[in-house]
């Protein structure tokens, strides 16, 4: 009897003294350019922790937030996810995120983009790839319209005038490229013009809604001109296939663009420029991806480890030359001569730098749907910019004083 | 016997199981958390009583959602009826082809919502073929496409669905004429009666039935139409319907479980007001005809 007693506490021992940590990832990347390269980082780490697997889940974008919501609520989330630097908020303040806020302290300067994922002063995620919009132009059209081979506007003067100037070659060729009424993606594109401008959604202290500032309606006035008036108005994927097509002048894009031109082989004269500004250059939105573990995961350590490791800048690199994008995060990752080599992921890096990201606020879904019905309005509708900001305004007011 | 009862209670137990579980369950709780603040990431709420419904009356989104979708049913429902009902006629009569017919006009109704509505969502565009047909008749089509524009959106999304479901509800006219004993009509020929008449004295009277039966069920479809605005228009430029708002509010970044569970049930009433509304003025016009 004492035998099997003994025999059978140190079969419990050394297996669990051997016991793997299994890590749950959800992640979004499944272009096949993509996804070996995450699965290659994965070997690797579980190589240099051979006490840690990982277990990849892919998501989508189209559904990949209704996903994770629902796992979250129904107590099955994964012990790491990806989320979208819009998200952070709403998790975090219902308690589904850990807060990393001690863990990130000693490689906090090494990275950009905490602001997005802090939170009443709490860091609850690790920005992984950040993303920005620029301005991209077509050369060719920019000649035909009697620019010389330098040129990209610096000022919103001159962005205009080389929008209608475009326009003006022909019926079939457009200025610029101004999305449809697409959810999530046309505040995007006005943001820029929004911030450039000089306006902002809330005052220093997050309290006093300025929407209806005159910088905000004179953005949204000047964004609404270039739109009526030379404006190819489409999905955000039809305008880029217009643009490449050689329809469309100018358009507000961001680095999947440069990917793309590849992927198909485009023989184009692209120009890629700032957000030109009153004061040049002019402020982008600023987004990114995001890495956060789930508070009720009982592996945050190993958690912690894994996110240092697919955020380190090695790993960015390898992640961006994949991509053919430009967007890490890690400052140390943006020094690198794969950058340099290319002006357009330069562009890109410039800007990120000067870009801005909308308030970290678990009611955004709503705020951003208000300024979206703004701009809708007054593109699309009968609404005034005036007026369709002071709605806006009313509403975010409403919004925050529920 | 006692055996035989239980085995037979075996029989439909999981089919019981499923129906609670899968519908009566969340019928009710939908219900009850329509009454509360429950949003899906958040582990507490509270009971709200009536002011989700009352909040829901003065929202504009949801009043808009409301009219759009009035507009839809009363819009869709006359004209689906009326060209099911001539084509049923159409195709009733000896033709050479007329098999044909019939399975074209029937194709569209067994072929994927989704696809038929990415393929419109081409059509419609700028420059598609029905802008060019637009402006072949004369008209001047909308400079971004039909359904990047609010005057134009919505009745577009209509003139789709008319398309789509008159096939499958001349399907069950055809089998209505098809009841009607031809003696009637027969009749009807020795007494004189021109073939107005007789369309009027008993083809119509007898596919009363028939009519009522697709006009409930084409209205309880048109008050939830949904598929064909996700995809054309995810509810953009005055489209979105009552479904799509729910959906919306409930299911995609919102995820506010109690507010979208009210809209839900005042759906709810008004297609079951509907209903009983239209069996009362059928069974009301069954004494006239």
């Amino acid at each position: 009897m004492k035998t099997i007693v003994v025999t059978t506490i140190f079969i419990i021992l050394s297996t669990s003294a051997f016991a793997k940590t299994t890590l749950s990832w959800w992640q979004f990347w499944t272009d096949p350019n993509i996804k070996p390269v995450i699965e290659e980082m994965v070997s690797e780490f579980e190589k240099q922790n051979p006490d840690i697997d990982v277990e990849l889940t892919d998501l989508t974008w189209a559904n990949g937030h209704e996903k994770i919501v629902i796992a979250f609520a129904s107590g099955t989330g994964p012990d790491i996810v990806e989320l979208g630097s819009d998200w952070i908020a709403e998790f975090a303040v219902n308690g589904h995120l850990y807060d990393i806020t001690s863990d990130i302290s000693s490689t906090k300067s090494e990275y950009a983009g905490w602001g997005m994922s802090t939170y009443n002063d709490k860091i609850y995620a690790k920005p992984w790839f950040l993303g920005t919009r620029v301005v991209f132009a077509n050369r060719a059209l920019l000649n035909k319209a009697g620019y010389d081979s330098t040129f990209a506007p610096v000022t919103f003067t001159q962005f205009k005038e080389a929008v209608y100037k475009i326009d003006s070659l022909d019926k079939n060729i457009y200025g610029f490229g101004s999305n449809t009424a697409e959810k999530h993606r046309l505040y995007k594109k006005f943001l820029p013009f929004f911030w450039s401008y000089g306006a902002t959604i809330f005052d220093d202290e997050n309290r006093l809604c300025l929407v209806a500032s005159d910088f905000a309606i004179k953005a949204l006035q000047f964004y609404k001109d270039i739109h009526d008036s030379c404006g190819y108005v489409d999905t955000q994927r039809g305008i880029e296939d217009a643009f490449l097509d050689g329809k469309i002048g100018l358009i507000i894009s961001g680095d999947w663009l440069l990917k793309r031109i590849e992927n198909e082989n485009r023989k184009f004269n692209l120009v890629s420029s700032l957000i030109p500004g009153e004061k040049y250059p002019g402020r982008s939105f600023l987004g990114g991806e995001f890495l956060a573990i789930n508070k009720a995961s009982d592996k945050k350590e190993a958690a912690v480890k894994f996110i240092d490791f697919i955020t380190s800048p090695d790993n960015q690199v390898k992640f961006c030359k994949a991509n053919r994008s430009a967007n890490p995060s890690s400052k140390t990752a943006c020094q690198d001569p794969y950058f340099a080599s290319n002006v357009h992921l330069q562009t890109f890096i410039k800007q990120m730098n000067l870009a801005k990201h909308p308030p970290v606020d678990p009611d955004w879904v709503f705020i951003e749907e208000a300024i979206e019905k703004a701009v809708e309005e007054a593109l699309f509708g009968d609404g005034l910019p005036a007026t369709a900001m002071l709605e806006a305004r009313y509403k975010i007011e409403e919004i925050k004083n529920k | 016997m006692i055996k035989r009862k239980s085995s037979a209670f075996l029989f439909v137990l999981p089919w019981v199981v499923t129906l609670f579980l899968f519908w009566v369950y969340p019928i009710i709780y939908s219900f009850i958390i329509g009454f509360t603040d429950r949003q899906l990431l958040s582990k507490d709420y509270s009971w709200v009583g009536i002011a989700n419904y009352t909040k829901l009356l003065s929202d504009q989104q949801f009043l808009l959602a409301l009219k759009n979708t009035m507009i839809f049913v009363v819009g869709t429902i006359p004209l689906t009826t009326v060209i099911a009902l001539v084509l049923a006629l159409l195709v009733n009569k000896q033709f050479k082809g007329r098999a044909i017919f019939r399975a074209g006009f029937f194709l569209p109704s067994i072929t994927s919502m989704v696809v038929i509505a990415l393929i419109f969502t081409n059509l419609y565009q700028r420059g598609g073929y029905i802008a060019m047909l637009a402006e072949m008749v004369g008209y001047t089509a909308p400079q971004n496409g039909f359904l990047f524009d609010k005057a134009t959106a919505l009745y577009s999304i209509m003139g789709m669905d008319i398309w789509m479901a008159v096939g499958y509800y001349m399907l069950i006219f055809l089998s209505g004429l098809k009841s009607i004993p031809d003696e009637l009509y027969e009749a009807a020929e020795i007494s004189g009666a021109s073939k107005i008449k007789q369309f009027f004295s008993i083809t119509l009277p007898l596919l009363k039935p028939v009519m009522l039966f697709i006009i409930v069920i084409n209205s309880i479809k048109s008050f939830q139409v949904f598929v064909e605005i996700f995809v054309m228009t995810k509810g953009k430029f005055e489209t979105a319907t009552i479904v799509y708002y729910i959906y919306e509010m409930g299911l995609t970044t919102k995820f506010n479980f109690g507010y979208a569970s009210a809209a839900a049930y005042i759906l709810f009433f008004i297609i079951a007001f509907f209903s009983l509304f239209q069996f009362y003025l059928m069974r009301k016009r069954n004494t006239a005809w």
